[in-house]
């Protein structure tokens, strides 16, 4: 058994050590954090209790990408984040993403003549917004979230519930989706066309000891509508999609070197065909002066999607039947090597850089059998990020 | 090839003529291109000093400030563009006129809410318009009367196009593309060999593409009732005034034109606006290129543009 | 497809929030460490959207962790 820790004592933003513990209250908050599931809407707002800080972050991302003697693509993306404390029982949060030439979909024109002047570039703008209401160890989450795009549109709306057991150890969380897409291609290939994708979500958060933890959930995924790519010649996929993701996530606090390893296993399968494996590793160092410096290594390797085709051009195949020549979804292994130095500032500031660079190779695609025919892609994005606590 | 393969794209926005306009220029290196693109931008910023309305200092006002005065002297440049006009005018059978700027005194597209004017006020502008009165050489210019007004927005944007584009050639670029609020000049092709793709902008649905177009060496511009007007009793009244009734026309959407030069795909674009149900015998007879939307949607062309992959 | 694995992937899970023998489920006063940032799956939000955005739009597979947070046009 530990002797009761200062209240402050995990707290980056350097909590004095000397503050009373009230350990009850405050570490079912903070556990709470611990036990809380991840995500893409991810929440700062815990399982049980509302949050006690407000958080506003910004984030600004520099992304390039390029393959041997080919283009570059460059994407710039600022985005925003808050998270709201409203009274003790609810939370609201949201962020905004705005790109400037988002990724893979090409400008097919070069440039728009009208009379209003309307430029060509590509931009995405999206968002996000949930409410979390927290009652007795449960925590119930609505949200939605959008992205807009001159050719495709995005609008979904999710549902998610959480529960802790009695001693906060164990988490359960149940979640819902349902999301519409609208894609009206630049060239006119298509026209109006549509898909609905509905998810599902089981997972569960366990503290192993005092100083580790695991979470693992499943993902059912299961989508209808049009899923080609207008801008790829004669691109056709079938209009059904049914993914299968299995995410285990273990945290793991080190005191002797006072860092935290974290280890992710992600499996995913899907009737296109492009079953992939997925692990990552992170080693985050706690430095001197509030700095923190953390490594993180990914390997990603991903089988062809059935209907995938090597380059060049199939002879004999039938056209309306499935067929494509996106790289994306060729067999090939890729890795990414990156690195993140935080810094804590008094007040609750947080600010930090990252880089990060990845590659994907036919190569390395685990146990061989990679696509034949392609170049190497890479690609390195720059993270500058601000965030203050209230 | 092994040069356009060493070349990358470079791209600028800049801000003129109360719009946002872009320029890609394709060069070996960034110093090449900045500098071209520098040469190119300041020449469109000079030719909007030049002539607009809003400023003092522009050959636009001293002219206009001397109406119904002396003759002010205007160098080669302004009588080349008084000579371009002048065959504009006559083309469009009067539709067209370098004076009819006066009438956006009636034509209030700021107002909230619209007002359409009255055949009392059309009437007293419609005397201060007319381009036949103006007195002009190759060295001086005079409005006859107190009031006229000069205006060179109907040909001063291409005419920077095209300037922007012989500048980027001067400076050695061979593939670019110019793109002033809309109305687009190319030089050559894409470094790949392939056409440059230039999409039409769906005149009710911004950002939609109703047609694509490829263009070597060429020029793309659209004119239509989308950029300015207001609307009352569910008619729609656009900025395109017919300088001989002093009323807007209504008979188009849009209309783009594929020409070899910014100045006169646009000239042409706004003259077949202006022609209304004309347009199509009058572009015939130009032989131009070109796409028309009617207002009821229906499309009248002869451009060869695509919609799709085929 | 899904159904075997996900069965056994559940009762994996389930095993291990029934708390077997491997599991030292700490009392409330040792939690410290827990409450960590770098111990918790969300303490990052946006630089999570801003990556999975960037492997959602360059790797063929996307999905797991959570849901609803919709699309975009790079498939």
């Amino acid at each position: 058994m530990r002797l009761p820790l200062k209240a402050g004592a995990a707290a980056p933003d350097g909590e004095a050590a000397t503050d009373p513990p009230r350990i009850s209250e405050r570490s079912a908050a903070l556990i709470a954090a611990a036990l809380a599931l991840p995500g893409i809407l991810p929440s700062h707002a815990h399982a049980q209790t509302a949050p006690d800080e407000g958080v506003v972050a910004l984030r600004y991302l520099d992304y390039r990408d390029w393959q041997p003697g080919a283009r570059r693509m460059t994407v710039r993306n600022p985005s925003l984040y808050a998270l709201v404390p409203l009274g003790s029982s609810f939370a609201v949060e949201g962020s905004v993403i705005y790109d400037a030439m988002s990724g893979a979909s090409p400008l097919y024109h070069d440039t728009l003549s009208g009379a209003s002047g309307l430029g060509v570039t590509d931009y995405r703008t999206a968002g996000d917004a949930r409410l979390t209401k927290y009652i007795d160890g449960n925590a119930l989450a609505f949200g939605v979230a959008g992205s807009y795009e001159r050719d495709y549109k995005s609008r979904a709306a999710s549902f998610e519930w959480r529960r802790a057991s009695a001693d906060r150890n164990t988490t359960f969380a149940v979640g819902v989706a349902a999301t519409r897409d609208s894609i009206d291609s630049a060239n006119g290939v298509a026209r109006n066309q549509h898909r609905e994708t509905y998810d599902f979500l089981l997972g569960v958060t366990q503290v192993l000891s005092s100083d580790s933890l695991v979470e693992s959930s499943l993902t059912w995924s299961d989508g209808r509508g049009y899923y080609s790519d207008p801008y790829k010649l004669l691109d056709t996929r079938p209009d059904r999609r049914r993914i299968f993701a299995w995410l285990t996530r273990y945290n793991r606090y080190l005191p002797g070197p006072d860092a935290t390893l974290r280890v992710a296993y992600r499996y995913l399968d899907d009737s296109f065909g492009d079953r992939s494996h997925m692990v990552e590793a992170s080693w985050v160092q706690t430095l001197p002066r509030g700095f923190t410096l953390t490594p993180t290594l990914r390997y990603y390797t991903q089988g062809a999607a059935n209907f995938y085709r090597d380059p060049p051009f199939p002879e004999g195949s039938v056209q309306g039947e499935p067929y494509t020549a996106d790289t994306r979804l060729s067999a090939y292994g890729a890795i990414t090597a990156g690195m993140r130095l935080a810094k804590s500032f008094p007040g609750g500031v947080t600010a930090d850089v990252a880089f990060t660079f990845y590659r994907q190779r036919a190569g390395w695609r685990a146990g061989g059998g990679g696509s034949s025919g392609l170049l190497e892609f890479s690609a390195r994005w720059i993270e500058f990020g601000l965030e203050k606590r209230f | 090839m092994p040069a356009a393969a060493m070349a990358e794209a470079y791209r600028y926005t800049f801000a003129a003529m109360a719009s946002r306009h872009e320029l890609h220029a394709w060069a070996p290196d960034r110093a090449q291109a900045d500098a071209a693109a520098r040469a190119a931008i300041a020449d469109v910023l000079r030719i909007e000093a030049k002539y607009t309305r809003y400023r003092d200092t522009s050959v636009t006002s001293a002219i206009n400030r001397n109406a119904g005065g002396d003759e002010v002297a205007i160098d080669a440049e302004t009588v080349a563009l008084l000579r371009y006009a002048d065959r504009c005018h006559a083309l469009s059978e009067g539709r067209f006129d370098l004076t009819s700027g006066v009438l956006r005194q009636a034509w209030d597209f700021k107002r909230r809410p619209p007002r359409l004017p009255t055949d009392v006020e059309i009437a007293a502008l419609l005397e201060r318009v007319g381009w036949p009165r103006v007195e002009w050489d190759e060295h001086s210019i005079r409005l006859p009367r107190a009031g006229m007004e000069l205006d060179f927005g109907g040909i001063g944007k291409e005419y920077a196009a095209d300037r922007a584009a012989a500048i980027l050639r001067e400076h050695g670029i061979v593939h670019a593309l110019v793109n002033l609020a809309g109305d687009v000049r190319v030089i050559g092709t894409r470094p790949d060999g392939r056409p440059w793709r230039v999409g039409i902008q769906h005149p009710r649905e911004p950002a939609s593409v109703v047609a694509t177009v490829e263009v070597i060496d060429g020029a793309v511009a659209t004119s239509g009732d989308y950029e300015r007007y207001f609307e009352v009793d569910g008619r729609r009244y656009c900025h395109l005034l017919d300088a001989r009734t002093g009323r807007p026309v209504a008979h188009w959407q849009s209309v783009s034109v594929v020409a070899d030069l910014a100045t006169l795909a646009g000239s042409y674009a706004t003259l077949a606006m202006l022609f209304a149900a004309d347009a199509p015998t009058f572009l015939a007879g130009q032989g131009a290129h070109y796409l028309a939307i009617a207002t009821d949607g229906t499309m009248a062309g002869n451009m060869p543009f695509s919609r799709g992959t085929s | 497809m899904a159904f075997p694995l996900g069965i056994l992937a559940i009762l994996g899970v389930a095993s291990v929030a029934a708390g077997c023998a491997t599991v030292d489920p700490p009392k409330p006063w040792e939690k410290g460490d827990l409450a960590r940032p770098s111990m918790r799956f969300d303490a990052e939000p946006l630089a999570a959207r801003a990556t999975t955005h960037v492997y959602q739009s360059k790797e063929g597979a996307a999905g797991g962790g959570a849901v609803g947070g919709g699309g975009c046009g790079c498939n």
